[in-house]
């Protein structure tokens, strides 16, 4: 009788751990485990088909870091997060901030933002390489009729800005859903106080910044890590649209693995990038819930 | 209370017409799935090594590519194959070639192969035959009774130490497409050395007409030209150049190879030849171009024939030679098509060779529904002699030994990767230069072949 009310938890009795085993053993098996073995392959010469492989070592690290080929991909994943969470969440906030005002076809207003979101990332990619399209694509020819020269518009064939154009394609597609994120956020604000803040006189900015902001901020919080992590995870417009080029312009970290690991067939140095990428991401995410957490508490 | 009650009875109602719905038809899915996992269970048994079997057997096959309506290795090959040998079902995947990529890699490795798949010549692709054949997964297939027929590139292309694991599918050809129409107005002809060449480019460019075009966005597509110029600059010098970059007798960075061949290509990007926007430009839209007469000519493989001959804002005659040598002694660039070849750990090694037998016989009807298919060009056997006229120069070629492989098919896969992205830095203009191309070609083939 002693024994058991030791050990035994009204809310967890021990036999309930049981009903976690098999989650967990997905879990385990579908996640952990790749994992690991990915941390495994990164220190060998593993070319995705033949069993045979040798352990190299940090072989796989050096030569990442010697041809520059991981300091260009970090430093435009770096880019394409900040650019992207920068423009999503303002462009996102304000479309929230006019979309609450009681204006009207609100709903319809609201659904257009969102259109974007419903597409598949080929079908985007693919139409926005039409509209890029130098001489005869949507922007030249728009170019053309205004009484530009609407040949000379390149920004995809253009090894400064190609990057920049594949993220515009991004905060395209995603600003409807930050969008959304923050308008749920700004419906759960308590009209008295904005009232209140009203009747002290504040102007609508103040409105903003002082009440509004503020009790939003975990909703902040919460689309700033999602667009960061989008960012980290850039793959899709660069293999769609670019397909890394012009040059190695537009090679982000996820396309350089992919490249390495099924191009290329190096399995043990994609796996090297995918370590050097794993501990990144999970760097800068933790470094920003922290500093977010912080902030939300200060606001 | 009283509306609730009917509702719940409803959905009563509902949930036993859908149980009943299940239950009169699952038996017979159950009773069919059964069924034929006992045929084959029992064709296991039975016959281990027995060849002619008449007992009911499944075979695999996975390809790459789409799948489109009347597909012949989708829809028309298994038909046929059931006609001739009644007791095979012959099951075919085709996948997007990506996927068919990771899917292969995984079959491979679970050891689930499907016992036929399709694998490029020589080093070609994550599919090349001789990685494959070299990890062991491919049978010897060079008892098969019509090699002999495909000619000696095709087996050549295919072989891993001396036995041949893979079956070539007709040829491919890499050339230059040109509007006869432009040509014509402007009095030029096919070129027949590099110089004239670039006088053809030359006097249109002065025409007010965009020579070349070409889209560089997809970054494949410098192959293009890049092959035809080593076809003519680099093998007919030495025929064993690219065996000998994996043994390090000769390196990309030899004077007179690559370097020549990227600068003669460069000279065109250099001098406005090539559409100025090419980086921008994808592979589709590019081929548009050149079908509405906003370009005179495109590098482009004869796998594309049927979009670049298709019906553009102008109609104009297209033609199709190779680019010429400096010398004017000119080699052509055609490459075995990748094809079938059988995993090792097929359980029916003999129907399997006995379906490729009848397929690649020159006559049989599979051959003819697959020669018609207009994909590859026919060497041998049932139409051969129809080929378009257009490829006639390339066939006399290849007649005569004046072709040469695509030079990737030969290199680890990933190489030209870098040569493309290096080759795309130097024409936008970053300040890449022939020898930063060729050095960056070899580390990446000495990295690569490090593995």
């Amino acid at each position: 009788m002693r024994k058991k009310l030791r050990g035994a938890s009204l809310v967890m009795p021990d036999r309930m751990y049981l009903f976690v085993v098999p989650a967990l053993l997905l879990f385990l098996v579908f996640w952990v485990y790749p994992v690991l073995q990915m941390f495994f392959y990164s220190v060998t010469n593993f070319n995705g088909i033949d069993y045979n492989y040798d352990f190299v070592g940090i072989k796989n690290f050096r030569r990442i870091l010697e041809d520059g080929s991981l300091v260009n991909a970090t430093k435009n994943t770096l880019i394409y997060t900040v650019v992207n969470v920068l423009c999503t969440n303002v462009l996102g906030l304000v479309l929230a901030l006019l979309l609450n005002l009681s204006i009207k076809a609100k709903g319809l207003f609201r659904t257009i933002c969102y259109i974007p979101a419903l597409f598949s990332a080929i079908v985007v990619g693919f139409i926005w390489s039409y509209v890029y399209m130098p001489g005869s694509g949507m922007i030249s020819s728009v170019m053309d009729t205004i009484g530009l020269d609407g040949s000379s518009f390149n920004l995809i064939g253009n090894f400064k800005w190609a990057l920049y154009g594949i993220i515009i394609v991004d905060i395209w597609k995603n600003v409807g859903t930050t969008m959304i994120i923050y308008l749920a956020g700004l419906q759960t604000i308590d009209e008295s106080l904005v009232e209140a803040g009203k009747i002290d006189g504040a102007s609508e900015w103040e409105l903003i910044r002082k009440i509004k902001l503020p009790l939003i901020s975990a909703t902040i919080t919460i689309n700033v890590v999602l667009s960061i992590i989008g960012g980290l995870k850039a793959f899709d417009y660069a293999f769609i649209m670019t397909n890394g080029g012009p040059g190695k312009s537009t090679q982000t970290l996820m396309f350089v693995i992919f490249q390495t690991a099924f191009n290329n067939q190096m399995m043990g140095k994609a796996s090297a990038y995918s370590v050097v990428s794993f501990v990144l991401i999970i760097a800068i995410t933790i470094g920003m819930l922290i500093f977010m957490n912080k902030r939300e508490v200060e606001l | 209370m009283k509306k609730k009650m009917i509702s719940l009875l409803l959905a009563c109602s509902m949930l036993g017409t859908l149980i009943t719905g299940c239950g009169s038809a699952e038996p017979a899915t159950s009773d069919g799935g059964a069924a034929t996992q006992q045929t084959t269970e029992t064709a296991k048994a039975d016959t281990p090594d027995n060849a002619s079997s008449d007992e009911q057997i499944t075979l695999t096959m996975m390809f790459s590519g789409v799948a489109t309506e009347g597909d012949f290795e989708t829809e028309v090959l298994p038909k046929l194959v059931k006609e001739k040998f009644p007791n095979i079902d012959l099951e075919v995947t085709k996948l997007p070639d990506d996927q068919y990529y990771t899917a292969l890699k995984t079959k491979l490795a679970s050891g689930e192969c499907p016992d036929i798949i399709l694998v490029q010549p020589k080093y070609a692709g994550s599919n090349s035959v001789i990685e494959l054949a070299k990890a062991g997964y491919l049978l010897d297939v060079s008892d098969l009774e019509f090699l002999d027929k495909a000619g000696d590139a095709a087996k050549e292309a295919f072989s891993y130490d001396g036995k041949v694991y893979g079956v070539a599918q007709g040829v491919s050809i890499l050339g230059t497409y040109y509007n006869k129409k432009m040509f014509e107005d402007n009095n030029l002809t096919v070129p027949k050395t590099w110089d004239e060449f670039l006088n053809c480019c030359e006097v249109l460019k002065n025409a007010g007409i965009q020579p070349i075009v070409m889209g560089d966005k997809d970054a494949y597509v410098m192959q293009f030209g890049l092959y035809q110029i080593a076809a003519n600059e680099i093998y007919p010098q030495n025929g064993n150049y690219d065996d000998q970059l994996r043994t390090g007798e000769t390196h990309f960075t030899d004077e007179g190879t690559w370097d020549k061949v990227l600068s003669m290509y460069g000279e065109l990007y250099e001098k406005g030849y090539v559409i100025d926007s090419s980086l921008g430009l994808g592979a589709a839209q590019s081929i548009q171009m050149f079908v509405d007469g906003e370009a005179a000519m495109t590098f482009d493989g004869s796998f594309n024939a049927s979009a670049l001959c298709a019906a553009g804002a102008v109609d104009f005659e297209r033609g199709y030679f190779p680019l010429p040598a400096v010398n004017g002694d000119t080699y052509a660039s055609m490459a075995p098509g990748g094809g079938p070849a059988v995993y090792s750990g097929t359980k029916h090694p003999d129907e399997v060779k006995a379906i490729l037998n009848y397929w690649f016989d020159g006559e049989s009807p599979v051959y003819q529904a697959f020669a018609s298919t207009g994909n590859v060009l026919i060497t041998y056997g049932y139409g051969a002699d129809q080929n378009d006229p257009m490829y006639d120069e390339f066939m006399s070629l290849y007649n005569q030994g004046k072709a040469w492989y695509w030079c990737n098919q030969a290199w680890p896969a990933g190489t030209e990767n870098e040569m493309e992205a290096l080759f795309g830095s130097m024409i936008g203009g970053q300040g890449t230069t022939v020898p930063d191309i060729t050095n960056g070609m070899q580390n990446k083939l000495e990295e690569l072949l490090d593995q």
